[in-house]
Order: structure tokens, then sequence, then C-alpha cells
């Protein structure tokens, strides 16, 4: 679903994300972690045309990443959510609907407000939301056209634990689903229990990428050790 | 602990650590050297010519011939009130504004170390009030050397008189910020925002009383209008008039006037000072909030933060109900549409529109009435017009293109940019149309206009839009921009606008009618949109978000 090759993206003389390669497969999960400036969101920002890549081709259901098609079958939640100021939360999901043309979007995003408790808050300007409920906005948005592929860059900042665990339960119901999930995180955990393949990102580079069971039996010498342990072994400064 | 030492060593530090960036990139003087050499190119000029052309003693002659049968004055009076009435105005302006914001001296990064730190609240403010007239002196010298650069040929001026000059300016701006701080320590402390608000509005009201007495009174109402506000008394009058009399230094040399000036100056300071010491108790609880949307308000200017889409907003509590308009980009001109709905009364002609075109009207009544010249009515438009080109140029920094809605919805460049810009376009067409048909139909101007009115209104509009929009998405760094940004405005305004209005001007000149000046200037301008609107669109596909 996902076939990125050879991407570079260069700020000044430095690269932010040094060459990296890897593909998604039709409804797989894959969790992507790093310490900070390991260039995760870069990578997830490029993908998604946010940023432009320096090198290196990205498609998405063989579409280029750019084109119109490509853009119809993903979804990005970003780290900031950014709603806009004079639009009430049920507008930014009337918005979402004709950006990509969702028919009987209503019981949709009233289902969505629900799940995140915002029905009381539908009428409510964006300006007047809090961090915490335009990243909630921001997941509705995303969820709304039902996307074949979900991008998720730290999506439990800012959030609630209610809306933290509504979202790892979306997460499973979206995998139960055969979409195909990147997940951006610091936590860990909620990664660990969903993905089927992680990927850890070290300055611009992939270092791991692979099962949970395949890491811990490359890396763990034998020992019972749990992703965030692997994790930080991996990542670890020589 | 000696605090004013250590917050010294503080700023030092900073200014060491600024200094020390600047060497690492020496580029970024580069804006800063073209300035100065800007000056250095006037006043190299003057002192050429001054050297060998003018004799003094036959000037002086000149002068007191001059002075002997000439009459007073009434375009010195003017050029005097006039600027006399701006001070004024912002003196006014920003003192209401103190009862509606609150200044503060400090960065976040004070309140967050400085504040929880040991050091005595009334030395911290001390420090920061004093500290606070060097931007007010460094922005006054700049802005004396600007202006006086133009001025070179008219004025004697050398270091001594535009230092002091520099001071008069500086000291007018730097007085206000401790009286706005006043005001607020009074507030906080004793709620009188109303009275202050009363005093404010009766020193306006006295004001204009001194401006409509002697206009009333002489032959005719332009001529007497500044002639009190104007006269030499008038620098006896607290901040404008005292900076007034010490800015006046080069024209009347009078030294001791200047320091009497300076010291009303200090003293007023001084009686400030102790005045904020007595009353402002625990300040620094209530500054925090003041402090944050400073903050907000810098890095908005640096672009580093998306200004507000909100401001100005008169509609927010509206309640709406808009059908969809399309899908793909189209969602964005419909989310254009419901922000112009809640930003006034209609998203296509609202309470602003309304209000300029009401002022159109009103002119074109006066001018029927032969009140007003026609003359006043093309100048008003031409204030338009220019009021739209900054529009777009401003445009950029609002909304859309600060989200990652527009990379990501699915749709073509060619249709995000035409929905991107489309509301604007409608508004205004129709704030033009409303602006014209009446005014050219009651002062019974040319019809012409109402085509070509409209026509250069967008021609400008989209010509400041697509400047800024290539600046802004051509151009990675900010100090770049900083660069690019005068070559770029400053390469269309040379090349584009400045033909196209030389052309109008041309055109109007020879036919001695308006409408064929701007026939001229609607070609010209025509042409120069066309040409930034391809470069726009061709940039504009090469956006890329930036995480605030």
């Amino acid at each position: 679903m996902l076939e990125v090759n050879g991407l570079i993206k260069r700020y000044g003389k430095q690269n932010a994300v040094n060459n990296v390669s890897f593909s998604l497969n039709g409804g797989e999960v894959v969790g992507l972690i790093g310490p900070n400036g390991a260039g995760k969101s870069t990578t997830m920002k490029c993908i998604v045309g946010l940023l432009r890549k320096t090198a290196g081709t990205i498609t998405l259901g063989g579409h280029d990443h750019l084109s119109v098609a490509a853009k119809k079958l993903f979804s990005y939640i970003p780290e900031t959510p950014h709603v806009y100021d004079l639009l009430t939360v049920k507008e930014h999901l009337q918005f979402i609907a004709q950006a990509y043309g969702v028919r009987d979007w209503k019981p949709k995003a009233e289902e969505l407000m629900q799940t995140y408790d915002l029905m009381d808050k539908q009428d409510k300007l964006g300006r007047d939301l809090s961090k915490g409920m335009r990243q909630k906005v921001s997941i509705c948005c995303a969820l709304l056209p039902d996307p074949e592929v979900l991008f998720f860059d730290e999506p439990m900042i800012g959030l609630d634990p209610k809306a933290i665990k509504n979202t790892k339960r979306i997460f499973g119901e979206l995998k139960a689903m055969g979409k195909t999930i990147l997940v951006s995180t610091h936590l860990i955990d909620s990664v660990e229990a969903i993905s089927d393949r992680i990927m850890i990102m070290k300055d611009g580079n992939i270092i791991g990428n692979d099962s949970l069971a395949n890491l811990k039996a490359a890396f763990s010498d034998g020992n019972e050790s749990s992703l965030e342990d692997l994790f930080l072994e991996m990542t670890k400064d020589e | 602990m000696n605090e004013f030492a250590l917050l010294l060593r503080k700023d030092l530090y900073i200014l060491i650590n600024n200094l020390k960036l600047i060497l690492r990139n020496p580029l970024r003087l580069f804006p800063y050297a073209i300035i100065l050499g800007y000056f250095g190119i006037f006043y190299f000029r003057r002192g050429n010519r001054s050297t060998s052309t003018v004799d003094p003693d036959q000037m002086k002659n000149l002068q007191d011939a001059m002075e002997q049968v000439s009459p007073p004055d009434v375009g010195q009076l003017t050029v005097v009130g006039g600027l006399t009435l701006i001070a004024l105005a912002v003196m006014l302006y920003l003192l209401f504004r103190a009862t509606k914001k609150n200044v503060t001296f400090f960065t976040m990064a004070d309140v967050n170390l400085l504040f929880t730190s040991p050091v005595k609240p009334s030395k911290l403010l001390v420090y920061y009030m004093v500290r606070s007239i060097f931007p007010a002196l460094g922005g006054s010298l700049i802005f004396i050397l600007y202006g006086t650069a133009q001025l070179n040929d008219l004025f004697d001026f050398n270091l001594l008189n535009l230092t002091v000059m520099a001071i008069g300016l500086a000291l007018f701006f730097f007085i206000l910020s401790p009286i706005r701080f006043l005001i607020y320590t009074l507030h906080t402390k004793y709620g009188i925002i109303p009275q202050v608000k009363s005093g404010i509005f009766v020193t306006g009201l006295l004001l204009l009383i001194m401006i409509l007495i002697p206009g009333l009174m002489a032959e005719n109402f332009h001529e007497g209008v500044f002639a009190w506000i104007a006269s030499p008394w008038f620098d006896l009058f607290p901040l404008v008039g005292w900076s007034r009399g010490i800015l006046s230094f080069v024209e009347h040399e009078n030294g001791w006037k200047v320091l009497g000036l300076m010291g009303c100056y200090g003293l007023a300071y001084g009686l400030i000072l102790a005045m904020v010491l007595k009353h402002s108790g625990h300040y620094y609880e209530d500054v925090l909030e003041s402090t944050q949307s400073q903050e907000e308000t810098k890095e908005k200017i640096k672009g580093k933060r998306t200004a507000s889409e909100s401001s100005m907003s008169l509609n927010t509590k509206k309640k709406l109900v808009f059908k969809e308009f399309g899908t793909g980009a189209t969602a964005i001109y419909w989310r254009n549409y419901v922000h112009g709905s809640r930003q006034d009364f209609h998203p296509l002609f609202g309470l602003y529109g309304l209000g300029f075109a009401g002022v159109g009207a009103l002119m074109a009544v006066l001018s029927r009435f032969d009140w007003f010249s026609h003359w006043i009515i093309y100048g008003y438009l031409i204030l338009l017009i220019f009021i739209y080109f900054m529009a777009g140029i401003s445009r950029v920094n609002v909304g859309d293109l600060k989200k990652p809605f527009i990379i990501l919805i699915p749709d073509t460049w060619a249709s995000k940019f035409w929905n991107l810009i489309r509301l604007d376009l409608y508004q205004t067409l129709i704030f033009s149309v409303m602006l014209i048909v009446p005014t050219v139909l009651i002062a019974q101007l040319s019809l012409g206009l109402i085509l070509l009115f409209p026509i250069c209104m967008i021609c400008f509009y989209l010509c400041g839009f697509s400047i800024n929009l290539t600046i802004q998405l051509g151009f990675d760094e900010g100090w770049d921009r900083k660069l690019v940004r005068p070559l770029i405005i400053g390469s269309v305004l040379i090349f584009g606008i400045l033909p196209s209005l030389g052309l109008g001007f041309f055109v109007a000149i020879i036919s001695k009618q308006f409408v064929y000046g701007l026939l001229g200037i609607s070609f010209g301008m025509g042409l120069v949109a066309a040409v930034m609107l391809h470069v726009a669109f061709d940039v504009i596909s090469r956006l890329e978000f930036k995480e605030m």
C-alpha cells in the first residue's frame, strides 16, 4: 500500500531523514518509534506531502504520494492540532466531508463526536477549544473520510485518559477493518499491543524494522525484555 | 544581592550572544547596510552641494528679507499643526489602549526565571522601566535619520541637532509605556478604568475644541484650524508639546528651551516611577497574561506564529447553517465563506464595506453641493486601492496556508488556488461596485469609473497577494525573506507598479481626466497582476507546511 524508496530530507547541510526505504502492506499496523529528533515526524510529513522531499520516491496505492488519487486514500493526524478559529467543531467535520466528498456524513460525524465527548462542544468555535479538544477534533476529521491508510503523528499528546483509551480502541477497530496504519509515538505501550511491525528510527536512519518478536530475538540476547527495554537498548548512544 | 548588576549582566550576555550570532552570519547586516547607504547618499549629496553653491551670509539676508515681507505662512502652520495633530492622536490612542490592554516590559523568560527568583520586585521594575528607553532611542534615531535624509536640503543638520531630535522623539514614545503601566497598576488596585477613559475622552474633546474654535473664527476654516495647536505656546503641552519643542531645536536652536523641556520629561518620569512603585504592590502577579500575549504578538510579527484568524470579528456568536458548496477544493471556499460570515454580517458585503462605501457616498453628496472637490473623492479611491493592495499583502498570513488541509485536500493546485482567493475576489468586486456606483451617480463623475475602479481594486489586490505568497512560499529562511521581500516588492514597485502609476498620471495630466488616468493604471496593473499571479501559481505547488 505504501512504498518509500531512498527518502532523503535535508535541511541545509543536515539530513533529517537519511535515505530511508520501507513499505507498508495493506491492513498492516506499524509503529514508528525513536528518540526526539530521530526524523519520525519529518518522514511522516514527507509521506503525506506536507514537506518537500529532497530525494526518493513515495507511492501510495501505486500512485505518486502527491497525486490527487493518493490523497484520497489517506488521512493524517498531525502532532499539533490545527483547527480554524472561526469554524465550529461540527463545521470542521462538514468542511472535511466536502473536501473528501464524504456522502451522508452526519451520522458518522455524530458517532465520532460521541466517542470523543464532543457532542456538547459541537457548536463551539475552534479558537475556544483547549489543546486536547483540538486534538480530538483533528482525530475526528481524519477518521471521517474512512481512509484506507492513516498516518498518526503523536496522536495521544494532549489527550485525556479516556480519549487515549478510545484512540487505542479505535486503532484496534481500524486494524480489524483492514486499514493500514503508521503511528509515530513516544508512548511505546500504545503501539506494542496492536503493531504488526515496529520501525525504530535514530538520527534519520531506520535502525530496526521487524515484528516485535523478531526484534526481541535479534537484539535482546534471549532475555525477557519489553519493547521499551529494546528501544532504549537500540537507541542508546555508542 | 545587587539586583541591578545581576540584571545588567544578563542583558550584557544577551547582547554579546546577539553580536556573536551576527558575526556567525554577517549577511544579516546586509539590509541594514543598504538602509545606512541610502541615508548616507542623501547626507553626502547634501554635504557636497552645501560647500559649493550656497553662501550662508546671502542666505541669511534672503531669509531676513522674506520674514519682513511675507504674511504668516499658512503652509508651514498646516504642516506643524498636522504633525502635532497626528502626535496627539497617537498619544490619545496609546493611552486609550492602555485601558484595554496592559503594557508589559517583560518577556516570558523574565516571568519564569526572574519573577520566581529572590530579586526585589521594585528593583526589577525600575530596571526594566529605565531600560525601555534604549529601544525607543534606537528606533527614534533611525526614524530621525530616515526623515531628515529627505529634508537635508532645507535644514542644517549636524550630530548635535540630530541627537537632540532623536531624544525628543524617543522621550515621547518612552514615556508612554510607564504611563500605560501606571494606568494598569492603578486600575488593578483601585479599579479606575472608567475614570481614566473619561479623562482621555475629555482631553480629546478639549483638543477638538482647540482645533474647531480658531478654525471657525478664521476667514477660511482650513487656515485657522491649526492656529492654536501649531502656535509656539503649545510647546508647553505635556508630552506632544514638549517633544515638539525638542524636535524643533534645528529651527529655534535654543538649548535652554530644550533642556527645560527635557527636565519636564525627567520630572514626569520621576513622578510616574514614584507612583508606580507606590501602587504596584505585587505587580507581577498580574503581568503574566499581558506578557504572554505580548510574546505571542512578537512571534506573529516575526512570522513564527500564525496571526489570529478571529481578530476584528464582528459576528462570532452567530449560529450558521450552510449547505455544502461542492467537493474537493471547493471546501476551501466554503470554509472562507463561513469564516467571512462570522467576521462580518455578510460574507460578501459586510459592515466594514458598508462603512467605507458610506464614506464614499457622503463625499459624493458633499461634492455635489460644492463642499468638496472631485479630487478629494479621487484621493479616497486611491487610498482604498492602496488599502486593498496592503490587504492582499497581508492575506497569506492568515488562514488556509497555515493549515495542513490546503496540502492534504485531494484536489489540483489550480483548483485550490482559485478557491483560496475566490471569496476575496467576490468581496472586492461587490464592495467596489457598491462604493463606486452611488459615488459616481451622486457626484456626477465619469461613468467609466464604474468599470475601471473595480478592475483596479482587483488588480492591486491580486498583485499584493501574489507578492507575499511568492515570498512566503519561495524562500525558506526568515532572513532570506527579510532580504528578498524588499527586493521583490521593490522590483515589482519599480518595474511594475510605478510605471503603471506613471502611465496613469501621464494620461491624467494630458487628458485632465481622472478616469483616463485610472484607465492607464488599470492597463498597466492588469499586466503586472497577470505576471505576478503566474509566478504565485507556480510557487504555490511548492508549499511546505511548517509546524509552528
